[in-house]
């Protein structure tokens, strides 16, 4: 693998909210301050997969970094805010300038405004924290809805993501897309949970709240898959990898060990 | 700023668990003077390979490393094999063959399959060793997984007792991918370490001690995965996300608080 390569590669994997520890030890493995510049690429695709946030000079609001709202040459444009901004990727943590007002130009205008109303209305009454973006496509046969939430707890080593991206075409009433959970947990340790699921459903009705019903349903049923699968692979592959106890339910008797006849007293055939 | 071989680490504890391998192997060609530590202090799956003499597996680390080649712990000698690799001196040896058959009951006791693999080594005031531990389901299994367990310690011998520490790592692969729930994948390692004094009588007291110690620890880190990765990954998932809408959470939050202290007025 290529210098450049193994680069993209640490920033790919970049725990949620840990992207600027990697950077560090990165610049401090390779012994350069300069590696910033090089690794512009990688951030920017991390950016922009990972719906990275940033803050629009004086405003509080934070607005997402997503691939539907970037208008090339490193600018980005929000709906709600109708403006368009610059984003430096190469700077860590990555601020904004240059905003202009942008309005963007769609025959689906009306339903863009109505699918961040209710779109939002969704997310407040599932995501704690969390932060939508709504974006025709530039063909404006689709519209992306995006949602991020994400929540860090350093002090308790463990943060986590989890991320909607759907794409709604208006013309066929379908809804297509991708939900995607990101935890990591590293107390004298390094566990990581990546999930993925693709989401491909048919749109009863036209209407915003019509398409945010069926963003709802899809990840409801979701969530209690996965919560279903801790379930099914705590009793499952965890279990037959490694007994809590020997068949016997009693712990070892070290000093008798040599007694023990593999195949015969403690049962189990070999494999 | 910290040495590169610590930000190596704190990068290792970051990156995704499951990729340790390739991870490593980039890090030493972006920074070659970091080899040789990264080696000895990052755990990696463990490899296999089988004795030649005796047709059994075994299973491979730094530890029983003598260049290209690896030692079998059945009949002591490389594979492939070499011209005078380093060997345990008689007394270890001994004591060696008596912990790969205590071990290999341990193994089928708790894992009921898998590959389990002793090495021991002379030192000044003792000896140290390292016990491994390895199983995969079938990969063709739609619930899939692997565990490596790592422990390594050493034994300082005194009178009539031996100092033992011991440093355990398990790195536990899990997966499992359907219709319904798309692709999952969760992957990690974690490490403990424990001190202890134990009594003495002669080399078999140390097969057992090792053994108690080994199997404490692992009854001790198997719990303690089972929360990491069943309780505490999910706990996230419910963090980042609530299933009943928050309104009513909320709601019902406020009701049960005004119960309380309507209770306790």
């Amino acid at each position: 693998m290529s210098r450049s390569q193994a680069l993209s590669s640490f920033i790919e994997s970049a725990p949620p909210g840990e992207l600027s520890d990697v950077t560090k030890a990165i610049k401090n493995i390779l012994g350069e301050e300069s590696v910033l510049s090089e690794l512009e690429p990688a951030f920017q695709k991390h950016n922009e997969e990972q719906l990275s946030l940033v803050k629009l000079p004086g405003s509080n609001e934070d607005v997402i970094i997503s691939p539907y709202n970037s208008l090339g040459d490193g600018r980005y444009y929000d709906t709600e805010n109708q403006s368009s901004f610059a984003y430096d990727h190469a700077s860590l943590g990555g601020t904004a300038s240059d905003v202009q007002s942008y309005v963007v130009e769609s025959n689906h205008e009306d339903l863009v405004k109505g699918l961040l109303k209710t779109l939002r209305s969704h997310g407040t009454e599932h995501y704690p924290k969390y932060h939508i973006g709504v974006y025709p496509t530039s063909d404006d046969l689709q519209i992306a809805l995006l949602t991020v939430s994400s929540k860090y707890s350093p002090a308790n080593y463990w943060n986590g993501r989890w991320r909607s991206s759907y794409l709604y075409s208006p013309a066929t009433s379908t809804l297509t897309g991708t939900i995607a959970v990101d935890v990591h947990y590293y107390e004298d340790g390094n566990v990581r949970l990546l999930t993925n699921k693709n989401v491909n459903t048919k749109v009863s009705g036209s209407g915003a709240a019509d398409v945010v019903k069926a963003i709802a349903l899809a990840e409801k049923a979701y969530q209690e898959n996965l919560n279903k699968a801790f379930g099914g692979l705590a009793e499952g592959a965890f279990k037959s990898l490694r007994r809590q106890l020997p068949i016997t339910r009693q712990k070892i008797e070290w000093e008798k060990i040599s007694g023990y006849r593999l195949g015969q007293d403690i049962g189990g055939g070999r494999r | 700023m910290a040495e590169p071989i610590d930000s190596a680490l704190d990068l290792l504890r970051r990156l995704n668990p499951k990729d340790v391998k390739q991870n490593v192997d980039n890090i030493i060609n972006l920074n070659p003077s970091l080899e040789e530590e990264l080696l000895e202090s990052v755990d990696i799956p463990l490899s296999v390979k089988r004795c030649s003499s005796t047709k059994r597996d075994f299973l491979c680390c730094d530890y029983n490393r003598d260049g290209d080649s690896w030692r079998s712990p059945w009949s002591n000698n490389f594979e492939p094999p070499i011209d005078e690799g380093i060997t345990p001196s008689e007394r270890i040896r001994k004591m060696e063959i008596k912990a790969n058959e205590a071990f290999d009951v341990y193994r089928e006791l708790y894992f009921e399959g898998g590959i389990s693999s002793v090495y021991l080594w002379d030192m000044d005031d003792g000896f140290a060793g390292c016990v491994l531990l390895k199983k995969c389901t079938s990969e063709t299994a739609v619930n899939g997984g692997s565990w490596d367990s790592i422990h390594v310690f050493d034994a300082q011998d005194r009178a009539r007792t031996a100092h033992y520490k011991l440093t355990s790592t398990v790195i536990l692969s899990l997966g499992t991918e359907s219709e319904a729930l798309g692709g999952l994948d969760l992957s990690g390692n974690m490490v403990r370490q424990v001190e202890q004094d134990m009594a003495v009588e002669d080399d078999g007291s140390h097969v057992a001690n090792i053994g108690k110690m080994v199997e404490d620890m692992e009854l001790k880190m198997r719990n303690l995965l089972q929360e990491v990765y069943f309780g505490k990954a999910k706990d996230v998932v419910g963090d980042l996300r609530s299933i009943p809408p928050l309104s009513v959470t909320n709601r019902d939050r406020q009701t049960q608080r005004e119960m309380i202290s309507s209770m306790s007025r």
